[in-house]
């Protein structure tokens, strides 16, 4: 199926709708409306947010429950302060490994009774490890919560990481590396977090490389699991239908005993400087007819109090079809089929960065265009009618946000991890409203590139390395680099 | 007054009682044709409204291959109400955002929007329909984003051109042969008059079924509906589209060379259309042989056997007979073969053994959990009512498919193994790395 937006394709596997990939972490959102439209049908204007109901296990794990219906099915998190940035040196992608091989086998259960005890009942469980966090997360039929509680915490209370499991994971992560080197738009992405984190802990690849996984050994896994998991660092989050009472007995039942694990979460650097300002990285790969185009400079951390100004700027620069980025490089020029940029805002830091594509023959004009227009954003901020557009277009989409139990589930880690207030959703569209164009001017000037951003170019070197004369330092690479 | 395209409905069907109380869901036929589907639910105030054209890759003819995924894009170029860059812009304004897809059966529009701005939806929508202005201009232009978004999704991904080539070796004479997204010589080569041509044959509000679910008041919704498309004239019927695929006779086999780390291979058996009631029994075969890291296929090939790093079988519903289709993502220097022969043995496993009765119920509940989940949002359920009308001719089957799948017996499962899953029935497609050309 061919669909009108989305950055990447995927495999075959047509799924039966058009496949959006966010940028990674991007936040979106907006508010109100103007003109024609006459409140025809709405019965409902607030925003309903579920009470969440707080108790503590006996092992010291906070767990937060919210009751929601109608449909009969529970979505829970558990959210833990062990992502890859405190992977040690020489270990990088060590937390994202064990992450995998969490479900590869515990005391009681090898790998295939879990899969069997989650699976049969219509259950998923995915895991999923970031710069921050490490999250195990289980969607069940309600009438299946505890038992589905039961096997999240065996889990990362005793998993006995097999050594054949182990040696087996290592060579799929090595595979799915060489692999990764036939996508051109992962590389890319991979290419620009290097360039601009460098040595910081977010500028390695979360599932580290070739050279780190090849390293990896049984004791490393389990070292991992005794020194950075435990309830003290931990937080469960349980959405559904399910009373918030029988979700903290059985959170007792599957979580007694949980010991290990640090007893604060660990504390990450600010960014100093961006590893590579003002450089052009090309990364070579001989065989493309099109360009893969990154940018980016420094962000902001997640809490920020520039968050609301740079979100609603970021729309109107990059965010959905009207914006200045998409307008002038799609719609004008016919340059791309996509474009955006985005803040990308982790616990101790962030990044502000731009991605798109064109022709191996139009790389440098995107290039300037695409400068071009951020330019005149951190020159001479917005209209006030764009402003206004942009923050009526996230204060109307920020309801689809608290649509599903997962979305919700989500909204609450991030709201405890980084601080936000309970009252973070609710108040999220008077915050929206409340910015002004001083503020979008003031946050314009820090992120648009106010220093020379840092350019990652992934296509035909010999083709595109000429176009690129007077950008910044040239460094071609070949794509393996990146493996 | 003729419904849209003559279709039997799939046999009738029990609703699932706890799906029935979430789909009190209004339907209307205005005296043009189009037909409309309303579902309120105050949870949230948003509003998702779908519109399903009937059309796609299928109704193509080689020349203007694409055109129906290039006519989409050239839908949100400029109408006689709201001009060039309008639809857009009056969207995002008032809290709403908007997509479409093309595939090979049908054309399906959406937007999300703030439930106060459903007029001005409606207004935006309805222009459209009525009086699209395609402009040489626009055309020319919106040709370009098109033909990078066939080199980003074809020409430079390797699953794409894998995909491409499979299609032409499946088909020899059906519009499924080649990629909605088109050829690139046709894509160049559409012109102004051939998307007139097909807007007033293809858009025309007899060939649409409107969808709105959300945060709405069905009534007045129905009646701003009946306001704004009411004057739309009908268009002409489409030229029905003939199935003149022969019988398979035997194995097809290509080979991509392109330079790539790995080898990999796809394979496509030809299957029934999404009506034959078999699909259901596949859809069974297809959880029991990849759904979770306990299925068949994961637990043999990747964890067990080792011989891929990856494997998936989609089996996708379509209008005419469609495409069973097997991917294995394979390690550098690894034989394709090998893990060829490991996929055929298991399904030679399967035809002849057939599924045991946990496997069965396995795979029922894991259907029913993502039927559930699917129906989670607004977006979600205006989708499945009007992808499971476009496929099987009516909405309900969204009430109905858990106990539909509920009667599938361990027989019928195999029994469409054997059927379908046949060497002479299929197609592969290997990719050999090549050495890249500097």
């Amino acid at each position: 199926m061919a669909s009108r937006k989305s950055r990447t394709s995927k495999k075959s596997a047509a799924p039966r709708r058009a496949v959006k990939k966010a940028p990674a972490r991007a936040a979106k959102k907006k508010s109100s409306s103007r003109k024609t439209a006459a409140a025809v049908a709405s019965t409902s204007r607030e925003l309903v947010f579920p009470t969440l109901h707080e108790v503590t296990t006996s092992s010291g794990l906070k767990v937060i429950a919210a009751e929601r219906g109608p449909l009969p099915l529970v979505s829970m998190r558990l959210v833990i302060r062990a992502g890859s940035s405190t992977d040690p040196a020489g270990k990088h992608g060590i937390a994202d490994f064990a992450g995998q091989l969490l479900r590869r086998g515990t005391r009681r259960l090898n790998a295939q009774a879990i899969d069997e005890a989650v699976e049969f009942v219509g259950a998923s469980l995915g895991v999923g490890v970031g710069e921050d966090t490490l999250s195990v997360a289980i969607t069940t039929p309600a009438e299946h919560f505890a038992q589905m509680l039961g096997v999240m915490g065996q889990l990362v209370r005793e998993p006995t990481f097999p050594e054949s499991e182990v040696a087996d994971a290592r060579e799929r992560t090595l595979a799915q590396f060489a692999n990764d080197l036939d996508e051109p738009s992962v590389i890319a992405d991979r290419a620009l977090v290097r360039a601009l984190w460098g040595k910081h802990p977010y500028g390695h690849n979360v599932s580290g490389s070739v050279k780190t996984v090849s390293t990896f050994t049984r004791e490393d896994v389990v070292r991992f699991h005794e020194e950075r998991l435990g309830p003290k660092v931990a937080m469960l989050v349980v959405v559904g239908s399910v009373d918030p009472a029988r979700v903290a007995a059985a959170a007792e039942e599957a979580f007694a005993g949980w010991t290990g694990g640090p007893d604060k979460a660990p504390v990450i650097p600010p960014l100093e400087k961006v590893a590579k300002a003002g450089r052009v990285i090309v990364v070579d790969k001989p065989d493309q007819t099109q360009s893969q185009v990154r940018m980016g400079g420094p962000g902001y951390r997640t809490g920020h109090e520039d968050y609301f100004p740079a979100a609603v700027m970021n729309t109107a620069l990059g965010g959905g079809f009207t914006s200045r980025l998409m307008n002038e490089v799609r719609v004008n020029r016919g340059l791309t089929y996509g474009i955006g940029c985005w803040f990308d805002a982790m616990h101790a830091a962030g990044i502000f960065a731009l991605s798109t594509f064109t022709k191996t023959e139009s790389t440098r004009e995107i290039i300037d265009v695409s400068l071009g227009e951020i330019a005149k954003v951190r020159e001479a901020g917005l209209k006030p009618a764009e402003l206004r557009d942009a923050q009526a277009y996230m204060g109307g989409l920020y309801p689809l946000r608290t649509e599903t139990n997962e979305s919700i589930a989500s909204a609450i880690s991030d709201i405890r991890l980084n601080g936000l207030g309970d009252d973070w959703v609710l108040r999220f569209r008077d915050r929206l409203k409340a910015v002004t164009p001083r503020q979008v001017a003031a946050v314009a000037k820090k992120y648009c590139f106010a220093e020379p951003p840092t350019i990652v170019v992934l296509g035909n070197a010999a083709a595109v390395k000429k176009q690129l004369k007077g950008l910044g330092p040239i460094t071609v690479v070949p794509a393996s680099e990146y493996e | 007054m003729r419904k849209a395209p003559s279709k039997t409905s799939a046999p009738a069907r029990a609703a699932d009682p706890s799906l029935q109380s979430l789909f009190d869901v209004h339907e209307a036929t205005l005296p043009n044709g189009l037909q409309v589907r309303l579902l309120a639910n105050h949870l949230a105030p948003v509003v998702s409204l779908y519109t399903f054209f009937n059309v796609g890759s299928r109704n193509e003819r080689p020349g203007i291959t694409g055109i129906s995924h290039l006519f989409e894009h050239m839908m949100f170029n400029g109408a006689k109400k709201y001009g060039p860059k309008m639809f857009d812009k009056t969207l995002e304004s008032n809290g709403g955002s908007s997509n479409a897809y093309t595939s090979h059966d049908m054309t399906v529009y959406y937007d999300d929007f703030s439930s106060d701005a459903l007029e001005t939806v409606l207004d935006l929508e309805s222009d459209r329909m009525r009086s699209l202005r395609i402009s040489q201009e626009m055309l020319t232009s919106e040709r370009e984003v098109v033909k990078e978004e066939r080199r980003v999704r074809m020409d430079n991904d390797i699953g794409g051109m894998m995909d491409e080539e499979l299609g032409s070796l499946v088909y020899k004479a059906h519009a499924y042969r080649w990629p909605v997204i088109g050829w690139m010589a046709d894509i160049e080569a559409i012109t102004r008059e051939d998307c007139q041509n097909f807007f007033r044959t293809y858009y025309a509000p007899n060939n649409a079924i409107l969808y709105i679910a959300g945060d709405i008041d069905p009534k007045k919704t129905l009646a701003l509906v009946r306001r704004y498309y009411g004057d739309i004239p009908r268009g002409p019927a489409p030229q029905p589209v003939i199935n003149a695929e022969p019988e398979q006779r035997g194995e097809r086999r290509s080979t991509v060379r392109h330079p790539a780390q790995s080898p990999a291979v796809v394979i496509g058996y030809k299957g029934p259309s999404a009506r034959d009631e078999d699909t259901l029994a596949l859809d069974v075969a297809q959880y029991v042989l990849t759904k979770g890291e306990g299925s068949r296929l994961t637990r043999s090939l990747l964890y067990e056997q080792k011989v891929v790093v990856g494997v998936g079988l989609d089996w996708s519903w379509r209008i005419d007979p469609g495409t069973i289709l097997f991917f294995l993502e394979l390690m550098p220097d690894s034989d394709p073969q090998k893990a060829e022969a490991a996929l055929y043995a298991e399904l030679e496993k399967l035809a002849r053994d057939g599924i045991t009765e946990r496997e069965l119920q396995k795979a029922l509940n894991n259907l029913r959990s993502d039927h559930l989940r699917e129906l989670g949002t607004n977006n979600g359920r205006a989708h499945a009512m009007g992808n499971y009308e476009a496929l099987l001719g009516d909405w309900r089957h969204v009430l109905s498919l858990p106990s539909a799948y509920a009667s599938i017996t361990r027989e019928q499962v195999q029994a469409a193994v054997k059927k379908y899953l046949l060497p002479e029935r299929r197609s592969v497609v290997t990719l050999l790395p090549a050495p890249s050309e500097a």
